[in-house]
């Protein structure tokens, strides 16, 4: 058989499904008359597996899956991977170390920028950023242990 | 006190110095955001949301409303000058905007644009003034069924309206609705698929959900090597448009305004679906529709004027019901609900100064973008000759900013990047993310009503048929699904599946 994009969206759809009712078993189902925490929950699980099976039924008319074109792919995960080290790293170092560091590392790992430019783009982009918010718009932002 | 004397008491409140400065900077910014590809006005507002908290509600709403409107504004800048939608609502204009530019009238393009979202953006802020109060008052009779009756017709009109198909939009209004359960059962203190951490208690935000979706996932699917930087530069005096061109605009600009403002009040991405249905209806009427595509005036000044009137018509029920008709006015009741305002049919009475406020600051607004969207062209121009691949750092640093700046919880950022991911993943399955943010906006009053009205009813079904408002909308709904199910039957192509692909093809041009 050749699977289609929808085969695997569905195929998705129903496994979240049916852990959302796997999730829900300490919650109280109640009845029509008082309708408890699980009531909305487990109507919309069964929703998203019905509509997960249209979807694999009427599969053929999507991609065929091998379609699905992931040439930015390495893109997304190297954006996401900086991203997320400087969500980790956000609290503890502060905004002005954190987002500097971050624009760096997209701009030369990703973008294969001059290291020098995009030190100085970056940290020229956050130092405004920061005196905008912390002094103009009164909105703190996270501090560094150095205290800024 | 009549509509009229409530508008001049708005007027008094808009026209203060710091409201005006608001309003003001809204429209730079919106203008902006529509101007930028790759931030729509949803992440505009949502990451400037923590920036109104020192604001007070008045303020904010003026500020958030202004990045709206400015960005259907800004959103014509890039479809003429580049061919890339700066927002999703511009997509139309991309055809016969950049057409007219190739032509050497980018100018009078910029102008049409510019004069038709004024027009019609004016026009819904008067209907918007003399429909919205006495729909507030006739709203006052709703209950808990009248309410879930009308959100379910939300949800299926947003289906019906959508270029992707029905059960595709109602899966991913489905998951919204899943997210917005997460956190305390208000009714009955129950904690839901929290996973013991206390920030999900309160459930996911919006702001979040929203930033992360289409700011971020926006992002992770745009490399760089894919966006062109090539931009056609308008000279200042080729601005105005000639005599035979304002003739061809006139029609279309009052058409656009007209069917904009009725769609933008129906719930949905009603500013997307507006301007496709304002270059169909053109189409149809002009009389030499061999020159859509290449060219033609009417072409632009329709959606154009469209898209505005229902970013105005979106409006109406947010204020005068209370409900959220696109994720954009969620995150605006969100704001005001900040500020201790909470937005409905009391609003009216109970905040005049708000209401009458945002809706004179409407008109100043709009004056305003007129204004600014012509002679700063140039200005804008230069915005888009940043390299793209030193723009979305800048982005992603707002988007964390701006995430996180909301509750100060660094688990509302990282839900962001796990709804970026999840947002890079549905785009891959050619599903649209914004029914999942309409779910998970009107989860937690659908729930509430649902079962407030079950409960009233002793369990009853019926309650919804009983009630003659509740049962006019559950028919309207009924009679929805069985167009969109004979469509279907019938193997029928409408302008739904045209503007997939009209949609698609612009994907591909960009």
């Amino acid at each position: 058989m050749n699977i289609r994009a929808d085969h695997v969206a569905g195929a998705g759809f129903i496994a979240f499904g049916l852990l959302v009712i796997a999730l829900s078993g300490d919650l109280p189902f109640g009845n029509l008359s008082m309708p408890g925490a699980g009531f909305l929950p487990i109507l919309v699980s069964i929703l998203l597996i019905a509509f997960g099976v249209i979807l694999v039924a009427r599969a053929r008319e999507s991609q065929p899956f091998g379609n699905i074109r992931w040439d930015d792919a390495k893109h997304a995960g190297l954006v996401i991977v900086i991203t997320g080290v400087s969500i980790a790293l956000y609290e503890r170092l502060g905004f002005i170390i954190t987002m500097m560091m971050m624009m760096i590392g997209l701009l030369v790992i990703i973008e294969r920028r001059n290291v020098v430019r995009a030190l100085i783009y970056s940290a020229g982009v956050c130092l405004v950023t920061y005196i905008a918010f912390e002094y103009v718009l009164s909105t703190p932002l996270a501090e560094s242990p150095f205290g800024f | 006190m009549t509509t009229f004397d409530s508008l001049l008491h708005g007027f008094s409140v808009a026209m203060q110095l710091d409201n005006v400065w608001y309003a003001f900077l809204g429209c730079v910014v919106g203008t902006l955001v529509g101007v930028l590809p790759g931030i729509g006005p949803l992440s505009g507002i949502s990451i400037l949301l923590p920036v109104t908290y020192g604001l007070n509600a008045t303020q904010a709403v003026i500020m958030l409303a202004g990045i709206y409107y400015g960005s259907q504004y800004g959103g014509s800048t890039t479809s003429i000058l580049m061919r890339i939608p700066g927002e999703a609502s511009s997509v139309m204009t991309c055809i016969d905007g950049y057409a007219m530019a190739q032509r050497g009238r980018a100018g009078a393009a910029l102008c049409i644009a510019a004069v038709g979202s004024w027009i019609a953006g004016t026009f819904g802020v008067v209907v918007l003034t003399v429909v919205a109060p006495p729909l507030a008052t006739l709203a006052l009779r709703f209950g808990p069924p009248e309410y879930t009756s009308l959100l379910v017709l939300g949800l299926i009109f947003l289906a019906y309206m959508s270029s992707t198909s029905l059960v595709r939009t109602l899966l991913m209004a489905a998951l919204g609705l899943m997210f917005g359960m997460i956190g305390i059962d208000n009714m009955t203190g129950h904690f839901r698929y929290s996973f013991d951490l206390n920030e999900l208690g309160d459930g996911i935000g919006i702001v979040p959900v929203a930033v992360g979706l289409f700011g971020l996932g926006e992002i992770l699917s745009t490399p760089s090597i894919n966006v062109t930087g090539e931009v056609i530069a308008p000279k200042f005096r080729d601005l105005l448009p000639s005599r035979k061109e304002w003739r061809e605009a006139a029609m279309p600009i009052a058409r656009g305004s007209l069917l904009g403002f009725i769609v933008g009040i129906i719930p949905g991405s009603a500013h997307v679906i507006s301007s496709f249905l304002s270059y169909a209806l053109e189409k149809k009427v002009s009389r030499h529709p061999e020159q859509f595509g290449k060219g033609a005036v009417a072409g632009v000044a329709g959606p154009e004027s469209a898209n505005n009137a229902a970013s105005t018509g979106a409006f109406v029920p947010m204020l005068a019901l209370g409900i959220p008709t696109s994720p954009i006015t969620a995150v605006l009741i969100g704001a005001l609900m900040i500020h201790g305002v909470s937005v409905g049919p009391g609003l009216v009475n109970d905040h005049p100064d708000v209401f009458w406020g945002f809706v004179a600051s409407m008109y100043v607004g709009n004056l305003m973008l007129l204004a600014l969207n012509l002679p700063l062209v140039s200005v804008f121009v230069t915005v888009l000759r940043i390299p793209y691949a030193y723009l979305y750092p800048l982005i992603i640093m707002f988007c964390i900013l701006g995430v996180y700046a909301v509750n100060n919880s660094i688990v509302d950022v990282w839900i962001m990047l796990i709804m970026g991911m999840l947002g890079y993943i549905l785009r891959k399955f050619e599903f649209d993310p914004a029914p999942l943010v309409l779910g998970l906006v009107i989860s937690p009053i659908f729930e509430q009503s649902l079962r407030q009205s079950l409960i009233m009813s002793n369990g009853y079904w019926t309650i919804f048929f009983q009630r003659p408002i509740a049962a006019g909308l559950l028919a309207v709904s009924a009679a929805l699904l069985c167009l969109s199910a004979l469509s279907f039957v019938m193997k029928r192509k409408d302008w739904r599946d045209t503007l997939a692909q009209v949609e698609a093809g612009e994907e591909k041009a960009s």
